[in-house]
């Protein structure tokens, strides 16, 4: 899909290799300024809420154009509505979706974790100082595993990469590009396939759909291109089967007097509390 | 060399002989379990974590505890082995309580009602857009009137500066959520003794009465005196006697359990006060010295309450009641407790005040081992404050025109004044505050009004959570859980005084504000310039500079270092170190530091005296002030109150018609109540408060549902059993729960646990993705749920309970409901509950039957026939 979306061509290289070493220097400067736009326009959507100019810059005839030949199928509610609305309608559904009590915060420390500011958060910080970025809030302050965040942090990347082998440094390129997968590894793989997938689902309006959809499937082509193996492990993919046998204590009993005693403890079919932990 | 041949036959005995060499080697390892704590290490990198001493604050004991910090993150919570009440012990609340910081659904940003109230639709705003609209809306209620500027809070412990915020308004609406906590408690003792709690010294006691308190695992201080009860059962072999409706574990602790009918604990009381006097087991020398009252006056007064009297009434047999007292009176020391039992009805302050008659008859206060004064500190408030507002509101945290004993206000009646109109609101604040889910009523009540929004046209909650209330509100300002904000603490939970803080662990989450800091920066916005005379009283620069405000000049704490002494410490003074093999403090010698005790006895030196006279009943009068009591030709400073005596006559009572001396007064429709009717009660479980901890999944995890307590035999009257559904249904409402069927439970009583059931407060206290798919909008879709593997959430009872309020202490009736239990019909189903407005409005003109201005005040005190009226005492309303 992104592939046909950004005039990507085919690459040559088998899994686990990249197609860049098939590829002029200047379809790599040119592949990874694309892929940074593409970052770049997915943090757009999920850092904070849509503004009218980001809205006014998606709904241009030739983006939607090319939203469409990629898959994306917005609604009217995304399409026809007055720029001025769909901001406002925009912002409600991402302060329901992303800020307010009850949503699906689109924070790695969260997915991951169940909680905000855990490792995760504390170490993409430590990755973006060692690469000399700094976070500044911008409407809003924002964690720094918040997905926005560390989309961007790879657009920058990938813009520091396209700028080594116009400047022929290859060396950095690839150092760089190491970084990115090291990234993918450590952070974004690991959790935002499952997470597109819940806010595809969740959402109430199609722009939100709709790039949730685009975030999985580039996702998806990101990891297959760079020859990664990592699993999901966003809690949206990550359910615990419920296991089929009694224990010994109801949870319908109050917490006290739940035990039943040795007699039925003692029973075949039931399983001692210890085992199940 | 030849090698000894060691079989197990030798080492065994080589180890019979070097015993003592064994341990004469260097121990130079030790487990880390059995250390003092204080110290805590990453098991991954090894380091030492950052330990900063806060006070705990997901209950109200106010624990010393201590965040153990790794990469700025709270990894783990224990006690503080510096703090002299609570020694190093945290209570599983406490442990759990980083999950208030972490939670995914905490509030971090200003969000902006956008749909109908409580519709769950928000949009979220800057700051500067919410502090400019919210400035707008208070501009313009001031002008009309500041009273119409409201705030309600939950919990408050932020030191004064709600007060000052809402002074600075020039508001006086300000209440409180005490008369559904323990207001009757308060009121039953302070214009007896002053203070408005005991300090029970459980661990130098020999015998322990407790009235209605759960000691163990849910009355105020549970930890600190928990552990003292632990104590003085172990250490010194005390008795411990529980009255409750209901077995709890510290009922199930004690030597025994007397189940006692519902809002009998007076009568039972006052029985044991007969025999004691009947018996000439009283201290006459206390009374006559002590209190305003002879001992020929009280034996007269107590003759009408024998045991058979109260054996009618409560159900507690008289040769038990003789006995209690008897054991009571002649083990000395002896203390006693109370906590909801007593107080929390109808007439909650005369059963609290019956209560400790106990102790006082018999001259165990102030001793060791008795019913002691509480001890605490105070701090001085940053100058210059805001004056009181001018002009009276019609109620507030201390003030109800037809409660006016009630010094800690009656908030539970707030919603019906605000429709009948006499109270009216532009702008409605609430602080950590919950009422749509904690008063009585509930969402049939509370839910109703704040929907209303021609009756509360603005409604501001300032919390860090989703709670039923602030799920209405029209603005959210995001206030900081407790590790994230500066709070001044002091809480008399034993019997050494002490000061301690709240300091944020790291820095606050997201875009929210602690209290003083979000407060302040609307009152900025008001008066940016300063020119309206508000901002003078908020010049600070943030919660440290306000707290070094408070304490860097509290005299001895100044000299350690004032703020940053505590900032070290989290608690001031240091008594002593923490000894690991006995749990107590101890000083330098290593032995156990001693209380003091007696402080009423205290004298009074030479300077105190200069200047003072002496009235005619002994008070040493000074400035207008009583400053203390002349007794056998000595100047005491006596107890905290005007005449500083113990009054067990209370003038003040009798001048609105109540009794003045201990009395008892029976819940007039119990004793009405059918065969078939029961009183519903309601209580606490150890790992849950009243509605902040369902969203901790600790603890939620630990218990999260409630069925209902009801006795064997009552149960097999109406033929159910545990785990069978049941219709529990009051004058106002019904509900439908799952049975559990128990000896432990008064056979007239059932009782639903709170603090479960919750329709908000994110996605784990409402588990709604186990029910239908809902709109989206409250993460019915979150599929981390599927991780919980709990289905049931629990059933909430407040929406049944009627609000009613004791005459005298303004206290919620909470324990006084009557109700049908039935099986459930085929219709019902698990989780309904309906309660009814008009229903509940009825209730509550039949309660204000009861206020001293009612036609019922009379009927219920026949005793005080040649009371004037309410209409002689209404021009002293305050």
């Amino acid at each position: 899909m992104l592939k046909h979306t950004l005039a990507i061509p085919d690459e040559k290289a088998g899994v686990g290799e990249t197609a860049a070493i098939f590829a002029t220097l200047d379809e790599r400067v040119a592949e990874c300024r694309a892929r940074a736009t593409v970052y770049r326009l997915l943090s757009g959507a999920f850092i904070e809420e849509a503004s009218v100019d980001f809205l006014n810059a998606l709904r241009t005839p030739d983006t939607l154009a090319q939203f469409a030949e990629a898959g994306l199928r917005f609604d009217s509610d995304f399409l026809q509505a007055p720029v001025a609305d769909l901001a406002e309608a925009l912002s409600v559904e991402y302060a329901t979706q992303f800020a307010a009590s009850g949503g699906f915060p689109p924070v790695e420390s969260v997915r991951l974790f169940g909680r905000y500011k855990q490792e995760p958060n504390f170490q993409t910080m430590r990755t973006y100082q060692r690469h000399a970025f700094a976070l500044r809030p911008g409407r809003h302050e924002v964690f720094a595993d918040q997905l926005g965040v560390e989309l961007l942090f790879v657009a920058e990347l990938l813009d520091r990469v396209a700028a080594a082998l116009v400047d022929g440094d290859e060396a950095t390129a690839r150092k760089l590009d190491k970084e990115i997968k090291r990234f993918w590894v450590q952070h974004l793989g690991r959790w935002v396939r499952g997470y597109a997938g819940l806010i595809e689902s969740a959402s109430q309006h199609s722009f939100y759909r709709e790039m949730a959809r685009f975030l999985g499937g580039f996702a998806d082509e990101e990891i297959a291109t760079m020859g990664l193996a990592v699993d999901d492990a966003d809690q949206s993919k990550l359910v615990v089967p419920k296991v089929d046998v009694k224990v010994e204590f109801d949870p319908n009993e109050p917490v006290c007097n739940g035990c039943v005693g040795d007699a039925i403890a003692r029973q075949d079919n039931v399983q001692a509390l210890h085992d199940l932990r | 060399m030849q090698t000894p041949k060691v079989t197990r036959r030798t080492f065994l005995k080589v180890s019979a002989t070097a015993g003592a060499a064994a341990a004469a080697a260097p121990k130079l390892l030790t487990a880390m379990e059995a250390d003092l704590g204080g110290k805590d290490f990453g098991p991954v990198s090894g380091a030492e974590r950052k330990a900063i001493p806060i006070n705990c604050h997901v209950c109200n004991i106010q624990d010393g505890a201590i965040a153990f910090v790794e990469n700025d993150r709270v990894v783990k919570l224990e006690g503080n082995p510096e703090h002299v009440s609570t020694r190093g012990r945290l209570c599983a609340k406490g442990n759990a309580g980083m999950w208030y910081s972490y939670d995914p659904d905490r509030i971090l940003y200003p969000l902006k009602r956008v749909g109908a109230r409580g519709e769950g639709k928000w949009k979220r705003i800057t700051w500067d857009e919410a502090l400019t609209e919210l400035a707008g809306k208070l501009d313009a209620a001031i002008k009309e009137d500041p009273n119409t500027v409201f705030l309600k809070y939950g919990r408050n412990r932020t030191g004064g500066v709600i007060d000052r915020f809402m002074h600075t308004l020039g508001s006086d609406s300000i209440l409180n959520h005490t008369s559904v906590c323990e207001s009757s408690k308060k009121i039953g003792m302070e214009p007896t003794w002053g203070p408005d709690i005991e300090t029970p010294d459980f661990a130098n006691t020999k015998y322990v009465l407790n009235f209605g308190s759960n000691v163990l695992e849910a009355s105020y201080f549970h930890n600190p005196l928990s552990q003292r009860v632990t104590e003085g059962r172990v250490d010194n072999h005390m008795k411990i006697v529980t009255f409750d409706v209901r077995l709890s574990n510290t009922a199930g602790f004690s030597d025994e359990w007397i189940p006692v009918y519902p809002a009998t604990d007076g009568a039972v009381a006052l029985a044991m006060g007969h025999v004691i006097l009947r018996d000439e087991l009283q201290d006459s020398d206390f009374i006559q010295t002590w209190t305003n009252v002879s001992v020929k006056e009280l034996k007269d007064h107590y003759k009408q309450y024998t045991p058979e009297w109260a054996e009618k009434i409560s159900g507690v047999p008289a040769a038990t009641i003789e006995r209690i007292a008897r054991e009571f009176a002649t083990t000395k020391p002896a203390t006693l407790f109370t906590y909801r039992g007593p107080a929390k009805h109808m007439y909650g302050s005369y059963n609290e005040k019956a209560c400790m008659m106990l102790p006082i008859m018999t001259g165990n206060v102030e001793k060791q081992g008795g019913y002691c004064l509480p001890r605490g500190m105070g701090w001085p408030q940053p100058q210059p404050q805001p004056p009181k507002p001018a002009k009276h509101a019609y109620m507030n945290n201390h003030r109800h025109p037809h409660y006016p004993l009630a010094g800690h206000g009656v908030g539970h009646l707030l919603p019906f004044h605000i429709h009948d109109g006499t109270v009216r609101i532009n702008v409605y604040f609430t602080y950590q505050d919950n009422p749509v889910y904690t008063n009585p009523g509930a969402r049939a009540v509370w839910g109703k009004l704040l929907k209303d929004e021609k009756l509360i046209p603005y409604f501001v909650s300032m919390s860090s959570h989703m709670g039923e209330e602030t799920a209405l509100a029209d603005l959210i300002l995001p206030d900081c859980p407790y590790l994230e904000r500066w709070e001044p603490e002091s809480m008399p939970n034993s019997l050494w005084p002490w000061l301690g803080i709240r300091q944020p662990v790291h820095k606050s989450l997201g875009e929210s504000r602690e209290n003083r800091v979000l407060m302040r920066d609307i009152i900025w916005k008001l008066d940016p310039d300063g020119k309206r005379g508000m901002k003078q009283f908020w010049n600070f620069k943030d919660g440290e500079d306000y707290m070094r405000h408070h304490f860097d000049n509290v005299p001895g704490l100044k000299e350690a270092g004032g703020l940053n002494y505590l900032k070290q410490h989290g608690v001031w003074p240091i008594y002593g170190k923490l000894n690991p093999a006995t749990g107590k403090v101890s000083d330098k010698t290593g032995r156990e530091i001693k209380a003091e005790y007696g402080l009423f006895k205290k004298e009074l030196s030479a300077a105190d005296m200069m200047g003072a006279s002496v009235d005619g009943r002994g008070t040493i009068m000074k400035n207008g002030k009583a400053i203390g009591v002349k007794r056998n030709g000595r100047n005491y400073v006596g107890f905290p109150t005007g005449n500083r005596l113990i009054n067990v006559r209370i003038d003040e009572w009798a001048k609105y018609g109540f009794n003045p001396m201990p009395t008892f007064k029976r819940i007039p429709w119990h004793e009405t109540m059918k065969d078939d009717e029961l009183v519903l009660t309601t209580f606490k479980l150890n790992v849950h408060k009243q509605s902040r901890t369902a969203a901790v999944k600790w603890l939620a995890e630990i218990a999260h549902s409630n069925p209902m307590w009801i006795n064997t035999e009552t149960a097999e009257k109406i033929g159910v059993k545990t785990g069978d559904l049941v219709r529990v249904e009051s004058g106002v409402g019904y509900l439908v729960t799952k049975a559990y069927v128990t000896e432990g439970i008064h056979p007239k009583t059932v009782a639903i646990p709170t603090g479960f059931g919750h329709w908000e407060y994110g996605r784990l206290a409402t588990l709604k993705l186990k029910g239908k798919k809902g709109d989206g909008s409250h993460g019915e879709e979150d599929p981390d749920l599927n991780n919980v593997w709990w289905d049931d959430k629990g059933v909430h009872p407040n929406d049944i309970i009627p609000a009613m309020a004791d005459p005298i202490g303004g206290s919620q009736a909470w324990y006084d409901t009557a109700v049908k239990v039935t099986k459930a019909g085929p219709n019902d189903k698990y989780g309904d509950s309906h309660g009814d407005w008009d229903k509940h409005y009825a209730y509550f003109k039949e309660g204000m039957r009861y206020a001293y201005t009612g036609d019922m005040h009379r009927k219920m005190h026949p005793e005080m026939a040649s009371w004037a009226g309410p209409d002689s005492v209404k021009h002293e309303e305050h």
